[in-house]
């Protein structure tokens, strides 16, 4: 009975099996978005607490006050100053060393490659108490300059990836031509491969930033002085003071925060992962 | 790729290279190596060890490896990596990856949407994550979690409280899931499909199919996944110390939140920076699997 096929294809699935795939699916649907309602709720609420409710007057409120206050205001520049930085920096030196990653085969470059692949595994909570140590020693606690420095070179391991890939994917003959057409070295290299590599250092420069944007423990550790925290210590430090909380600035403040982590990483999301999970071809 | 030819080209290596290179060895290595050395003195950040660094050899380790509370943060990440990361992440996100990916005569509709949806959790930073669950988790009856269970005639629960270990195993996975997702989807993008179709028509159930076509040639995958989710994982800090600061108590003081408190509320350096080696010394043989393996994968 149960054990009669004939009338259907060999292993074709049942109806049945797609309708619960679709309901597994929605069940995690459910469970990945409902975290975020409260945020959004929250946002656009001008009474909002830490529950989630529907707003009690919706408002745009909570995020022309994040412009206008001191505060949120201080926490967002802050932010873009430290990622900002870390980004232009991490651009600069990562494309250089991904260049000649790609194009020159020196003693050790294998080994260094593999090396900065180990290096970039490793969480930064390992060396985070050395860390700080290392930089009292060079005066870096509590500047702009100090976190700029720090957050690139965290970046830095996995950028140098995305970029090295990236000039791989430009084929070195067309450098070659254009020096035998008689520009020099460094023209080919800016004027030709540059802009073929161009979308690549870009997404490179993005995967930085977030990196950079989203960082907690090194500024929790590094940065005291109240005026120079980012938002993320602004929200851990809204979220440890409870009773006293704007709930509805808080989320407009997680809102905005959330919005270039988000965008960025649509955008360069298949850079980072075919630098995760591809292969090492050309290592 | 070409060779080193003459000088200038050794001149350009050097100094196209050493700009990174010197960020990554000031900031990364040197801490590490430094870190080592540290282990093995009384260096503090206040008081008179501050000023007086003393040469104390493995009595860090020693008083590390007889702390009960450094045991108990290390047996309870093993724990932490297991359930959430090895377990719930690997296995939601294969799941996810499995349903989505096209085979033959499977197909299922808006993967782009789902594929989006996903990735959430993954794509905003951690103290957003943290914040948004905090208002979920919240203990009180207004709190989202809880206004669901008393749909069922259940709760309220102290989620942060009692629950506090279940919890954060549970926001970790509901984190982890899209990694695990995306990994898995571009390994199922690179099936073949000739395989699968064939044993289709020779009749093997859908089981048969994950079992002995899909799961085998799939495992380098699944393990560069597991080493990358059990090294993540190991040294997680924000998302957890955000919503917990390691309690109530101890019960969700996790290595890495261990280290932060040794070395930044208690102020002890060397100590901490030796529970740092000690982190180190658990991950990087892991690390060195997961190069291995992506070697292997080229």
């Amino acid at each position: 009975m149960s054990g009669s096929t004939e009338g259907r294809q060999p292993g074709r699935p049942r109806a049945g099996g797609r309708l619960a795939a679709y309901a597994v699916l929605g069940v995690l649907v459910i469970f990945t978005l409902l975290p975020f309602t409260w945020l959004v709720l929250a946002a656009l609420d001008q009474r909002a607490s830490i529950f989630v409710k529907m707003p009690e007057g919706w408002t745009l409120r909570n995020f022309v006050d994040l412009f206008g206050d001191q505060d949120g205001f201080r926490l967002i520049r802050n932010s873009l100053i430290y990622a900002g930085g870390a980004t232009l920096l991490l651009v600069v030196t990562t494309t250089m060393a991904g260049y000649v990653l790609s194009r020159f085969n020196f003693p050790g470059r294998h080994g260094l490659m593999l090396g900065i692949l180990l290096i970039r595994v490793i969480p930064p909570t390992a060396t985070i108490a050395p860390l700080y140590v290392t930089a009292t020693d060079l005066h870096l606690l509590d500047t702009y300059h100090g976190m700029i420095l720090i957050l690139a070179a965290l970046e830095a391991p996995l950028v140098i990836w995305i970029m090295k890939g990236f000039f791989d994917t430009v084929p070195i003959e067309i450098e070659e031509a254009a020096w035998v057409d008689g520009a020099s070295r460094l023209r080919a290299t800016f004027g030709i491969v540059l802009p073929l590599a161009g979308p690549g250092v870009a997404a490179g420069g993005l995967i930085g930033f977030i990196g950079a944007w989203n960082q907690f423990l090194i500024p929790l550790v590094l940065i005291s002085d109240q005026d120079k925290v980012p938002i993320s210590i602004g929200l851990f430090r809204a979220w440890v003071s409870y009773t006293r909380v704007d709930w509805g600035f808080l989320a407009a403040l997680a809102v905005v925060y959330v919005i270039p982590a988000v965008a960025f990483y649509v955008v360069a999301r298949r850079a980072l992962q075919a630098s995760i999970s591809g292969s090492l071809a050309g290592t | 790729m070409r060779p080193i030819r003459g000088w200038r080209d050794a001149l350009t290596v050097i100094l196209f290279l050493t700009p990174a290179l010197a960020l990554v060895g000031l900031f990364i290595v040197w801490p590490a190596v430094w870190a080592v050395a540290q282990s093995f003195t009384n260096r503090s950040l206040t008081g008179a060890s501050a000023r007086h660094v003393e040469f104390v050899g493995l009595d860090n380790y020693a008083r590390l490896l007889r702390d009960d509370d450094f045991r108990s943060s290390f047996w309870r990440t093993a724990w932490f990596v297991i359930v959430s990361a090895i377990i719930g992440q690997t296995v939601v996100g294969f799941l996810i990856a499995y349903l989505m990916a096209e085979r033959p005569r499977w197909r299922l509709r808006f993967g782009a949407a789902f594929a989006a949806i996903f990735v959430l959790p993954l794509a905003v930073p951690e103290t957003v994550a943290a914040l948004a669950w905090a208002s979920m988790a919240n203990g009180t009856d207004d709190g989202m979690l809880n206004r669901l269970l008393a749909t069922i005639g259940l709760g309220p629960v102290r989620w942060l409280q009692d629950y506090a270990f279940a919890t954060v195993s549970v926001v970790n996975i509901w984190r982890g899931i899209s990694f695990a997702m995306v990994l898995f989807a571009a390994a199922f993008a690179g099936l073949p499909q000739q395989v699968l179709e064939a044993s289709v028509v020779d009749g093997a159930s859908g089981w048969q199919q994950l079992r002995q076509i899909i799961l085998p040639i799939l495992r380098p995958q699944i393990l560069i996944f597991l080493m990358l989710t059990t090294i993540t994982s190991f040294g997680i800090f924000g998302l957890v110390y955000f919503l917990t600061r390691g309690g109530p108590g101890n019960e969700t003081e996790l290595v890495g939140i261990y280290i932060y408190n040794q070395a930044f509320r208690f102020f002890e350096i060397g100590y901490g920076s030796a529970a740092g080696v000690l982190l180190l010394l658990i991950l990087l043989p892991l690390g060195a699997v997961y190069v291995r393996l992506m070697k292997d994968q080229a």
